[in-house]
């Protein structure tokens, strides 16, 4: 009897820690390749969790696998906002070798990268349908959004209802053009930001919070 | 490109969505590129990889493909009226018409005159006017499916086919292909130059056909078009809309699917 009583014990607890929190909620960070996602995603895992997510580089594709990170706890004007990061690859319509021949890659190392890539967009694109709940997009605001991608991703983020902050990075470079980004998508806020230098971060932490919260 | 499975060697014809529940003889879900298999294996056709999602479209998808390929031997053994094919049976087994010219069933004694003795019972069963026409339109008809490769193969060669049809013309098997043979050999074109053209026009429009769904099917689901190996095009709504997606491409035109553990209808 007493060991049916330990068990069923021990049954309610972990059903009770299971179902006492809500689950943090996913949030994909998506955008076409180098649009900077991973430093973005580093950034923002550094700074409340003390880990990265993956690495970063300036060749495209660098994220060829859909990268999580669970559990970050964001902090906000006395509130605890928990989520779990979904870094993914940059999303394209075409992957080819020859882009990476440039980087001092070998071409079986661009071929196989670029295969790669093709499975990360596809995985990608898997995630965005079954298992985000919040997108965060990114897009580099030293080039021009309006592309087929970016309009694509959008409107498939919005016919999702998926709660979407759009965020244009890269503006510590001196081309970026932030009013661009804020006029191809004018249904949604425009967050500038430096996720390299960490510029603008506050603001970012704030809307997550609101929008993810 | 019709693909094949890794582990047991399953092939599947080009199109078909068999395979997204898994290869259906070992389970594997490994899959290649089968090239060579398909002569004129086009640009488009080397990226096409897996198929639609199973849960709508699983069940359209396959049966046309395998039942235009099964088709067409049965017919020769069934005598079910309607098709011209049938018709031309009918024209055969008529003990009338037979009587009247038992020879003229082999195809080198045929002559338009005996193909209009013997073509008012088709006429009447298809509708058409007794002339060389009709019978193009009644080969047009039961031809409309694909040409197996064993009637193919007695069209092509009517001496080869010529003897059984000699013997035999009383077994309903045997009469059809009979009737096949008077039908090539009562045509003047047939009679003059073979039956090479003939024979090539009908396998055309099949082709045509096959490349008419070939096209279809793959726009409907190509997602991930293999320009060559290192270049690919994606087409992210096909991507997004699936339920299976593609987790690894590997050399050779490889590529590993990633499937829903349970294939029941449960569209979430």
């Amino acid at each position: 009897m007493g060991l049916l009583t330990n068990l069923k014990d021990s049954i309610s607890k972990v059903s009770d820690r299971l179902f006492a929190d809500e689950e943090p909620k996913r949030i994909g960070i998506y955008g076409p390749p180098n649009a900077g996602k991973t430093t973005l995603a580093n950034r923002i895992a550094r700074d409340w969790t003390g880990d990265a997510v993956g690495p970063e580089s300036h060749v495209p594709h660098e994220t060829r696998r859909a990268r999580r990170k669970e559990g970050v706890e964001i902090e906000r004007n006395g509130r605890t906002v928990t989520i779990d990061i979904v870094d993914t690859p940059g999303v394209t319509t075409k992957v080819d070798y020859k882009e990476f021949l440039d980087h001092d890659m070998e071409k079986d190392d661009a071929v196989r990268r670029s295969r790669e890539a093709t499975e990360g967009v596809a995985e990608a694109m898997h995630w965005l349908r079954e298992d985000v709940d919040g997108v965060i997009y990114v897009l580099d605001s030293t080039t021009d959004p309006f592309t087929q991608v970016n309009t694509m991703l959008i409107g498939i983020i919005e016919s999702q209802d998926l709660p979407v902050l759009i965020l244009a990075n890269k503006t510590d470079l001196p081309e970026s053009n932030i009013q661009r980004v804020a006029n191809a998508f004018p249904q949604h806020e425009t967050i500038p930001l430096s996720a390299l230098e960490g510029d603008n971060m506050d603001e970012v932490y704030d809307k997550i919070a609101e929008y993810f919260g | 490109m019709p693909h094949q499975c890794t582990a047991c060697g399953h092939v599947f014809p080009d199109g078909s969505k068999e395979m997204l529940s898994g290869c259906p003889d070992c389970g594997g879900n490994k899959f290649q590129f089968k090239p060579g298999s398909v002569e004129e294996a086009s640009a488009e056709d080397t990226g096409r990889s897996a198929g639609g999602p199973a849960d709508r479209d699983a069940t359209s998808g396959d049966v046309t493909i395998e039942a235009d390929r099964d088709t067409p031997p049965e017919p020769d053994h069934d005598p079910a009226p309607g098709t011209g094919r049938d018709a031309e049976v009918t024209v055969a087994t008529d003990p009338s018409s037979t009587d009247a010219s038992p020879t003229d069933a082999s195809p080198t004694d045929a002559s338009p005159t005996d193909a209009s003795a013997a073509d008012p019972d088709a006429a009447a069963s298809t509708d058409a006017p007794p002339s060389n026409a009709a019978e193009d339109d009644a080969q047009a008809s039961a031809r409309s499916e694909v040409v197996s490769s064993d009637e193919l193969s007695v069209t092509s060669n009517p001496d080869a086919a010529a003897p059984s049809s000699r013997e035999d013309a009383s077994t309903p098997s045997r009469a059809s292909e009979a009737a096949e043979d008077a039908d090539v050999g009562t045509d003047p074109d047939a009679a003059d130059a073979t039956d090479h053209p003939d024979t090539r026009t009908d396998t055309d429009d099949d082709r045509a056909g096959l490349d008419a769904l070939r096209e279809e099917l793959n726009d409907q689901f190509e997602s991930i078009r293999i320009v060559s190996p290192g270049q690919y095009e994606l087409n992210l709504m096909e991507l997004y809309d699936r339920q299976e997606y593609i987790i690894s491409l590997q050399e050779d035109g490889r590529y590993v699917i990633e499937m829903p553990g349970d294939w029941g209808p449960d569209e979430d």
